[in-house]
């Protein structure tokens, strides 16, 4: 399985990376038409906002402006809910931060914890057997379990 | 007739009141009687809800315009198959499908258990029955799907377009029945509450419908990306809506859930820990079904909504209340001594596998109520959309694949250095090959580029428990291959199961890694006879097509396909003019491969000019995902097989053999 998924990720086709700005602006921006997609993704026939947007979009790249400067034009015209997702500044760094800042807690305490389990256990109880033998054992647990029914 | 389902209705959450009330009573005053007529009780309930169904469903059948449901969600021109789905397309009617699914299963839990599991079995129908009250309740007070109109309607305004569509009439079933099933889990957990019988009983009474439950929650959530590729017509599958999150964070807490309650049934520990899964579980289903009926969230799904929010949160309230409330009464007895010896264990593997499962799913579930923190605080409409979620979850998933590899392979208690390199020698050098290999062939480093190395280091670990257990049954018993194989498999379905279900999961997040990485996108406006380049195809419009009939028109342009000058396909992507909703939809058209998806969409067509605008993606190993679907089924279906010795023996056995009472 592995040597056929190794096989099938090289027959893949080649990697393209036409238009990364453009795409990039499109996709830090929502589109305004209701659909809740990105002005990106959105692809409602002749939509009313997201063509204009990307046709802003194109035009502002090719007079230089940064991305930047582009995702702060529409911000001031829409306001912040035309960004796709929240900034990195204020109240908004909360949700960057507090999934990572819970899972990192989480990840202490589960560290702390096995920690103390592991000192605690007092055992003077050995390692787990080889694999081989693990398995040798309870093969052999279950056929005698497989026998008896 | 309608005036018969409305009774039922009635009827059924009077029963459901008794049931409720006659099973709580009988189990306190340990009367078995007045527990059995809450059994009958339930039953009775569930021939209502049938009988409500089955009105409902005649009415769609027999476009009965006089009913406002039937009006509104269908019409006499709507294919068959889409009236029936319509049972659940509007929603009245799906919450009566729920109300429906939630007593088949109370139904089927009755059976299974007549003989066995007698002490927390009052409390199970009780629980559920406080379910089905609320369903009920609201059909029969809040929003009534026999609700007839003052003049009936001459024609219905139909099915919304975006759910006439094959995987719409299969996935909001699934998706029901894997939300309705956890509430089996659910209700054995407050009965073990309840009833302080807190050891292994529950546990193991509802190890398949925990299963069940995640299966179809699995398939729910596939059944609807593939929905979504098709009809959305944006060349992607999943877009982090908000319902599309609630659909996904039950299945995250699930998935941690069978992960954890194998260290339980292992070394009794962690019995908070799977309580709090079970009943979190459940609870994410009630607010998933509150996330889409409110709208306080806007989202795709918004021909769901309605003002049922605030009787969805109450409930959900009162769920958290109860459940945290019977925790917290019984958390002296549920604690047990923790024994984890060493990081370098199984234990210490799946409980990061659960930390980063219940990670994810915060992560899911802060970016999805996000926006109305933000309005609540700073009075600022905020959007959290795909961007936020992708960068977000992209390593926490990396370390979930990680772990899956590392998981299965690794020693009980404590690995020694030998015993980890015998599990992870082959398996890492295998990722590492593979890595190089990548690099080589011009994959950058990234997500996408770990997910591929480290899924082959997943798949190496699989591959190796399975050549080590069959090389073992040979030299012992000296069976041949397939048969050693597949007695191997026979014997410990649920750990081979489980890691062919892993195979399906390390296909998924290839899929997803690849196609959302590597996607190459076209747009162009073209007229007969240009042709345009996607990737390594030549794409050529030919014509446009279009057809009237009384239910739809269609317009389609079709376009031929070439490849180094060879012509491999012709499709032809369409718009659709519903007429009733009156509404344009678009259909796509595909030409699938196990390396990658060509998809059109058919931008826009001008009637003066001649010219179409064509969108092309190539989707690389989109078909992964829906290939590893089906592994992922075909795994669950291995777990979830019963032993010989289940199959032969009767129930009641089984249950006096099994549940030994605590």
């Amino acid at each position: 399985m592995a040597v056929l998924l190794l096989a099938v990720l090289l027959a893949a086709p080649p990697i393209a990376f036409a238009a990364a700005t453009q795409q990039e602006v499109e996709e830090a921006l929502t589109c305004q038409c209701g659909c809740g997609l990105t002005v990106h993704a959105c692809n409602h026939l002749q939509c009313g906002s997201g063509e204009p947007m990307k046709k802003e979009i194109r035009e502002r790249l090719a007079a230089g402006e940064t991305t930047e400067a582009i995702l702060e034009t529409f911000r001031a015209r829409y306001g912040e809910k035309v960004l796709s997702s929240p900034t990195f500044r204020g109240f908004n760094w909360l949700a960057w931060i507090i999934p990572f800042a819970a899972v990192a807690a989480g990840g202490l305490g589960l560290a702390v914890a096995i920690g103390r389990w592991g000192a605690r256990s007092t055992t003077a109880a050995p390692a787990a057997p080889e694999a081989s033998g693990a398995l040798r054992e309870r093969l052999a647990r279950e056929l005698a379990e497989f026998d008896a029914e | 007739m309608p005036e018969l389902g409305r009774l039922a209705i009635c009827l059924a959450l009077l029963f459901a009141v008794y049931a409720t009330g006659v099973s709580i009573v009988g189990a306190i005053r340990r009367r078995r009687h007045l527990v059995r007529s809450g059994a009958h009780a339930a039953y009775a309930v569930f021939a209502l809800v049938v009988v409500a169904v089955a009105i409902l469903l005649r009415a769609l059948l027999a476009h009965d315009f006089s009913l406002e449901y039937v009006a509104a969600y269908s019409s006499s021109t709507l294919p068959v198959q889409y009236t029936v789905a319509a049972l659940w397309g509007g929603q009245k009617g799906s919450l009566l499908f729920w109300a429906f699914m939630l007593t088949l299963f109370t139904t089927i839990v009755q059976v299974q258990n007549r003989e066995r599991n007698r002490d927390l079995m009052p409390w199970v129908t009780a629980t559920l029955m406080t379910t089905a009250m609320f369903f009920l309740g609201l059909l029969t007070f809040v929003t009534d799907p026999f609700e007839r109109l003052p003049i009936a309607a001459r024609e219905g305004a139909d099915l919304n377009p975006l759910l006439q569509n094959y995987w719409m009439t299969i996935h909001p079933p699934s998706l029901y029945t894997g939300y309705v099933s956890a509430s089996v889990p659910f209700a054995f957990a407050i009965a073990a509450l309840a009833t302080g019988r807190l050891g292994d009983q529950w546990i193991r009474s509802v190890r398949r419908w925990s299963l069940f439950s995640w299966f179809f929650l699995t398939l729910g959530n596939l059944f609807g990306a593939r929905w979504a590729y098709e009809v959305l017509g944006w060349g992607g599958y999943w877009a982090w809506d908000p319902v599309e999150n609630a659909a996904f964070m039950p299945w995250l807490v699930s998935t941690a859930y069978l992960h954890s309650v194998m260290i339980q049934e292992k070394k009794d520990m962690l019995r908070v820990w799977n309580m709090i899964l079970v009943l979190l579980t459940f609870s994410l289903t009630i607010f998933g079904t509150f996330l889409t009926r409110s709208g306080v969230i806007s989202s795709v799904h918004s021909f769901t909504q309605s003002g049922l929010g605030p009787f969805f949160i109450g409930f959900l309230l009162l769920v958290l209340v109860v459940s945290g409330g019977l925790v917290a009464y019984r958390f002296p007895e549920l604690r047990t001594a923790a024994t984890v010896e060493s990081f370098l264990s199984r234990e210490a593997a799946f409980l990061f596998n659960n930390l980063v499962l219940v990670g994810i799913a915060f992560a899911v579930f802060w970016g999805t109520v996000f926006p109305v923190v933000s309005e609540w605080v700073r009075g600022v409409k905020i959007t959290v959309g795909p961007p936020f979620f992708n960068r977000v979850n992209a390593p926490l998933g990396v370390a979930l694949l990680l772990l899956a590899g590392i998981g299965p392979a690794i020693a009980w208690r404590r690995a020694s250095p030998r015993n980890l390199w015998r599990a992870f020698a082959t398996p890492v050098g295998a990722g590492l090959v593979a890595a190089v290999a990548l690099l080589l062939a011009r994959v950058p480093l990234g997500y996408a580029h770990a997910t591929f190395a480290l899924g082959v280091f997943v798949l190496g670990t699989i591959a190796q428990e399975f050549w080590r257990g069959m090389r073992a049954r040979q030299a012992m018993l000296h069976e041949s291959a397939p048969r050693a194989l597949s007695r191997l498999v026979g014997k410990n379905r649920r750990r081979y199961g489980g890691y062919i279900i892993h195979v399906g999961v390390v296909a998924v997040f290839v899929g997803v890694a690849a196609s959302s990485a590597f996607r190459v996108e076209v747009q162009q406006t073209l007229a007969a006879g240009q042709e345009v380049a996607a990737g390594k195809f030549t794409l050529r419009y030919e014509q446009i097509t279009k057809q009237d009939d009384p239910h739809m028109s269609r317009l389609a342009a079709v376009v031929s396909v070439w490849r180094d000058g060879r012509q491999i396909a012709t499709l032809a992507p369409e718009k659709r003019f519903y007429k009733k909703p009156q509404q344009p939809t678009t259909e796509v058209a595909m030409r699938p491969t196990l390396t990658e998806d060509l998809y059109l969409v058919l931008g826009s067509y001008d009637e003066e000019s001649g010219l179409v605008t064509i969108l092309a993606y190539v989707n690389p190993l989109v078909s992964w995902i829906w290939i590893g679907g089906v592994i992922m089924a075909l795994g669950t279906t291995v777990a979830m097989w019963p032993t010989l010795a289940e199959r032969r023996a009767p129930a009641y056995a089984l249950g006096a053999a099994r549940v030994p009472a605590d």
